[in-house]
């Protein structure tokens, strides 16, 4: 017995939700380019579901563009969090505010 | 024959002409990026890069000049075949100009704004060097990267499809985040970057997952595709609400329109300034172009939603960019609240969805190109001197100490404010005129209402450089290439502002072109 596609789509918006969760309420900076990740994995999982239904191979194709571009920003992101942690040592977003209105 | 070859003739050759832009660009991109290696000459690599812009500029320039004089004037098809040059034109430009198997598009819309974002460009790599260089924090990546955001600026303007689209907003994007951090030893920088790669990453994701409830919803990544599909089947649904809005969400992030601009003040403010000209004009235009192409070919049926949802951010971009500028100390800063007010009222034209609605969005991004990159160039050509810290009080008697970055800084103030002569004057008036047409006057009147405020803080700066005695004597060091490079934008911000009549016909024949589809 298969799982209906409803199911996956559902799946993958509940993650894509934890994820903007994430992004406005953790303090670490690693945690937050985490949760920028998971949006981007719950979007792989919408795009499969969506060739579930309509029976087609494109979404797939686009699962391996976000793949590619989702590790060329964990990349960038982890680069510059050490960039961070030489300057200041920390990781807490709150304590790393010298930019303000 | 193997499964590959029978797949390969069965697709043909894709038209790699109309790609040699592209071409040269990531050929020159490359080139220094190997040069960056072995050599530690810093004017080869700038100059490489230059002439590697210069080169594609020019064909682009050629190929607009051609498929202008080949619509605007009576030169029938069987003249234009026997010429060599023309012929050239109608075959590659104006027949076969898809290209990459549908994924790639080069209409004159897409080669004007390309001619654009190249020649703010070429501005921004001339201040670049000797910025980092006062800074002490060169680096050969600069250029490469810049070059590669480019390119990702290209595919993005040029991109008929969700997929390439998309990627192309990525490449720009990506390159963008390590130029922002690329200033040695400066935390400002990486906060800047760090912030931008968040709520950048976030809206990565809510524009590939309003890509993917498109597809879901009409099984095609293609714009015009989906355009039928929406056509014969016109019911909102909850798929197609979704995908919508969160398009529109992530465009706007793009965009930096608020409520979605949070990043935009802090990584101007940390990145080495000719980076924040070039975040703040060519990346920002690119953007605008591809709203325009996303609202005209993909969603023709949906476009009064679309417009009044760019109404309501247009609105609060104007209202809360002009009020937080007024009251900013630093000049950088204040640039940046001035580039989201901006933001507004270019995307105000979106509100008003006709022919002269998307001709006024096009003008008005193009001339915020002279003087947006202008302001930003001006800032960072004195920044470059020691004990200059941007703040309003460094202005403080300028027209004393330099008379000429005064008088270019308060052309491009005034354009910026709107004042005529000067080109701003006009493109406001454009968006007015529009706004006006389509009858939403409300947002004319927010429009009016803002820029007025916006004398506030734009007049400030005049005022400091022509009102006070100069507190610090020393003389100011700019370089005469620098000052050429700025006079050059202020002349152009003059002269348009005096004869827009060619600009304008340009915008014009590119939006009722792109409304008409010709040829896809």
């Amino acid at each position: 017995m298969s799982i209906p596609y409803e199911y996956y789509v559902a799946l993958s918006g509940l993650l894509m939700v934890l994820g903007l969760v994430g992004v406005t309420v953790r303090k670490n900076i690693i945690a937050v380019l985490l949760s920028t990740e998971l949006m981007l994995n719950a979007v792989n999982i919408a795009f499969v579901a969506f060739d579930m239904k309509l029976h087609d191979v494109a979404g797939q194709v686009f699962v391996f563009f976000i793949l590619t571009i989702a590790a060329a920003e964990a990349a960038i992101g982890l680069g510059l969090v050490m960039a961070i942690y030489r300057l200041r040592k920390d990781v807490d977003v709150e304590k790393l505010t010298e930019l303000k209105l | 024959m193997s499964v590959i070859e029978q797949l390969v003739s069965g697709l043909g050759m894709p038209n790699f002409v109309i790609l040699i832009p592209e071409i040269v660009l990531l050929i020159t991109a490359f080139t220094v990026f190997i040069l960056e290696l072995i050599t530690k000459n810093r004017k080869v690599i700038s100059a490489v890069s230059i002439l590697g812009l210069l080169g594609s500029g020019l064909f682009i320039l050629v190929v607009v000049l051609g498929i202008l004089k080949l619509i605007l004037s009576p030169i029938t098809l069987k003249e234009a075949s026997q010429n060599v040059f023309y012929s050239f034109i109608l075959n590659n430009f104006l027949e076969n100009f898809v290209t990459l198997y549908g994924l790639y598009v080069v209409d004159l819309f897409a080669l004007v704004f390309k001619l654009f974002l190249i020649v703010g460009t070429i501005f921004v790599l001339i201040h670049l060097r000797p910025y980092v260089e006062s800074k002490k924090s060169y680096y050969g990546e600069y250029y490469y990267l810049i070059l590669f955001s480019l390119v990702g600026m290209f595919i993005m303007v040029s991109s008929p499809n969700l997929i390439s689209f998309y990627i192309g907003l990525e490449l720009m994007s990506i390159a963008l985040y390590v130029l922002i951090g690329l200033y040695r030893r400066d935390y400002k920088s990486k906060e800047g970057a760090y912030k931008y790669l968040i709520i950048g990453g976030t809206g990565t994701a809510i524009v590939s997952y309003a890509i993917a409830l498109l597809y879901g919803r009409t099984g095609t990544f293609d714009f015009k595709e989906i355009a039928k599909t929406l056509i014969i089947s016109d019911n909102l649904d909850v798929g197609l609400i979704g995908g919508l809005v969160l398009l529109l969400i992530g465009l706007a992030l793009k965009a930096s329109a608020v409520p979605f601009h949070h990043w935009a003040p802090d990584a101007y403010e940390g990145a080495t300034t000719p980076v924040t000209a070039f975040l703040a004009v060519p990346a920002k235009i690119a953007t605008y172009a591809i709203i325009l192409r996303i609202v005209v070919e993909a969603f023709p049926s949906v476009t009064e939603t679309w417009g009044l949802a760019w109404a309501l951010f247009a609105a609060a971009s104007m209202i809360l960019g002009n009020f937080v500028a007024l009251r900013q100390k630093n000049v950088k800063r204040m640039l940046a609240y001035s580039s989201i007010a901006h933001t507004g009222y270019i995307t105000a034209a979106l509100a008003a969805p006709t022919g002269m609605g998307f001709a006024a969005l096009a003008f008005y991004s193009i001339v915020y190109l002279f003087m947006g990159a202008g302001a930003f160039l001006l800032l960072s050509s004195l920044e470059k001197n020691e004990g200059w810290s941007n703040s309003l009080d460094d202005f403080k008697g300028l027209a004393k100490r330099e008379p000429a970055s005064a008088l270019i800084m308060l052309v491009f103030m005034f354009s910026l404010l709107g004042i005529p002569p000067t080109v701003g004057f006009i493109g406001k008036l454009g968006v007015f005129l529009a706004l006006i047409g389509y009858e939403v006057w409300w947002l004319a009147i927010v429009l009016v209402i803002t820029s007025i405020v916006s004398a506030g803080y734009y007049i400030k700066v005049v005022a400091n450089m022509y009102m006070y005695e100069p507190t610090v004597k020393n003389r100011l060091n700019i370089s005469l290439t620098e000052k050429l490079s700025l006079g050059i934008l202020a002349v152009i911000v003059l002269i348009l502002g005096v004869y827009p009549t060619q600009i304008w016909t340009l915008t014009t024949t590119i939006s009722s072109l792109l409304m008409a589809g010709v040829g896809r």
